[in-house]
């Protein structure tokens, strides 16, 4: 059947099944290609997208279902001042080393942000308990979350 | 996976969603999707027809009735469940079981609804609404009818739901809303299922109420454990109580623990939700 996705703030139309997940359809039928497929079952995070202002999990939402919703995957939220702050973050602290988490990563962190941007170490913990990383220990990565937290605070402090 | 056609349905109220239902008898409900669509990506379920509930505004929220009693709609999701200011007092213990499931992501999009009509054996729900006195909100065609936590869970991922039924509410019962609720939780890994975990309310009179997850195929409770809780809280009585669920307790072996190493458990996980419920005594859960 034929849906309409709102992905970063551009409608596309897109022919899905009912068991196409959202992660499917941007990945294979959209060229999104930042959201990783890891486990498909909802455990590794991998797939870590926006919706209305949520992470959620792309490979557990169907295509179907997400039709009006906002969707904002790494690409779009790229653009933004707050990612710009996190990626440099990831890079000054070493909080990556395969990648292959790093989109989702970004993307549970920044929703985090948007919410709280004096997060404790546990409340990132916490934000970021869905995202796993098999290189980094996740030391570096809620390092890297809190630096980026504090630089965004900063600035806005200069005005 | 692609399954095509397939029918996605989208009705605006539980009636029209109960229509479908029994006019598509092959057709799965979807809210969250957190298991459902695991499974379909796993193979385990391929449902040509989707009725989605996600947009039914009755099925979703909590909120307090006039008696105090607490409602929590079908499709709440575990993340508002998990931060609710009304599930105070012993009622804390569904917020505290909420805020264990899984992980922060999920519990974005998984509902109460499908979580307790899944009826994994290790999760965490099932233990909290049984340990509350929670009943279940079932509605058909045919009507609505409400049936207690304990009489709801009854199998192996099994449930007291008829063909053509489904989840419309959870109620938690208002003598709750004073003392404490806790739910301890054990399990290999943060956001995995419960290895074994324990649900206890304490009113301030001193009346508690126990429950046991993961251990058989449905909660444990058991009157007599109550009582033995009810009457004392030194180690004796939690030694007695334990025995008691003990004996009632069916588990598996599997990936997350032997038979054995479960029963083992549940004097101890016990034991620490008596201790967090005295410490608890005279402040404010």
């Amino acid at each position: 059947m034929s849906v309409e996705l709102l992905i970063n703030g551009k409608a596309f139309n897109v022919d899905a099944g009912i068991g196409d997940t959202l992660l499917s359809v941007l990945r294979e039928k959209l060229d999104f290609k930042s959201a990783k497929r890891g486990c498909n079952q909802g455990v590794c995070g991998a797939c870590t997208v926006s919706v209305d202002g949520w992470p959620m999990r792309g490979c557990l939402s169907l295509a179907v279902g997400c039709a009006g919703k906002d969707i904002r995957t790494l690409e779009g939220l790229s653009a933004t001042r707050r990612m710009q702050f996190l990626q440099e973050a990831f890079v000054n602290f070493g909080a990556f080393q395969c990648g292959f988490c790093t989109p989702g990563m970004l993307v549970a962190a920044d929703a985090l942000l948007a919410r709280e941007l004096n997060p404790s170490h546990e409340d990132v913990k916490v934000a970021m308990s869905g995202n796993l990383c098999r290189c980094t220990g996740y030391l570096p990565i809620v390092a890297a979350v809190r630096n980026a937290a504090e630089r965004i605070r900063k600035e806005a402090a200069r005005g | 996976m692609t399954i095509e056609p397939g029918l996605f349905l989208q009705p605006k109220s539980a009636d029209e969603a109960l229509h479908m239902l029994f006019a598509n008898e092959d057709a799965k409900l979807i809210s969250g999707g957190a298991t459902l669509v695991a499974m379909m990506n796993a193979g385990v379920s391929e449902p040509t027809t989707l009725i989605s509930l996600a947009a039914i505004p009755e099925m979703n929220g909590i909120s307090s009735e006039t008696d105090g009693t607490i409602r929590i709609g079908a499709t709440t999701r575990h993340r508002e469940t998990a931060g609710s200011p009304l599930l105070k007092g012993g009622l804390f213990v569904v917020r505290s079981a909420a805020s264990q499931i899984a992980n922060a992501t999920v519990r974005n999009m998984g509902t109460i609804g499908g979580s307790i009509s899944f009826a994994d054996p290790g999760l965490d729900y099932p233990p909290a609404l049984v340990a509350a006195d929670a009943s279940v909100e079932i509605a058909s065609i045919r009507g609505r009818r409400r049936i207690s936590a304990r009489e709801f869970f009854t199998d192996w991922y099994t449930v007291a739901l008829e063909p053509g039924e489904m989840v419309v509410s959870v109620y938690l019962p208002g003598h709750w809303l004073t003392g404490h609720g806790f739910y301890i939780k054990h399990a290999r890994v943060s956001g995995d299922y419960a290895t074994v975990s324990v649900a206890l309310c304490r009113q301030e009179d001193g009346a508690v109420s126990v429950a046991v997850g993961g251990c058989g195929p449905k909660p444990i409770a058991n009157s007599a454990a109550n009582a033995e809780l009810t009457a004392s809280l030194d180690d004796a009585a939690i030694k007695r109580a334990s025995d008691i669920l003990r004996d009632q307790s069916d588990p598996l072996d599997d990936v997350r623990g032997t038979a054995s190493y479960r029963r083992s458990l549940i004097t101890g996980l016990l034991r620490r939700a008596v201790r967090q419920a005295e410490k608890s005594v005279g402040s404010e859960s």
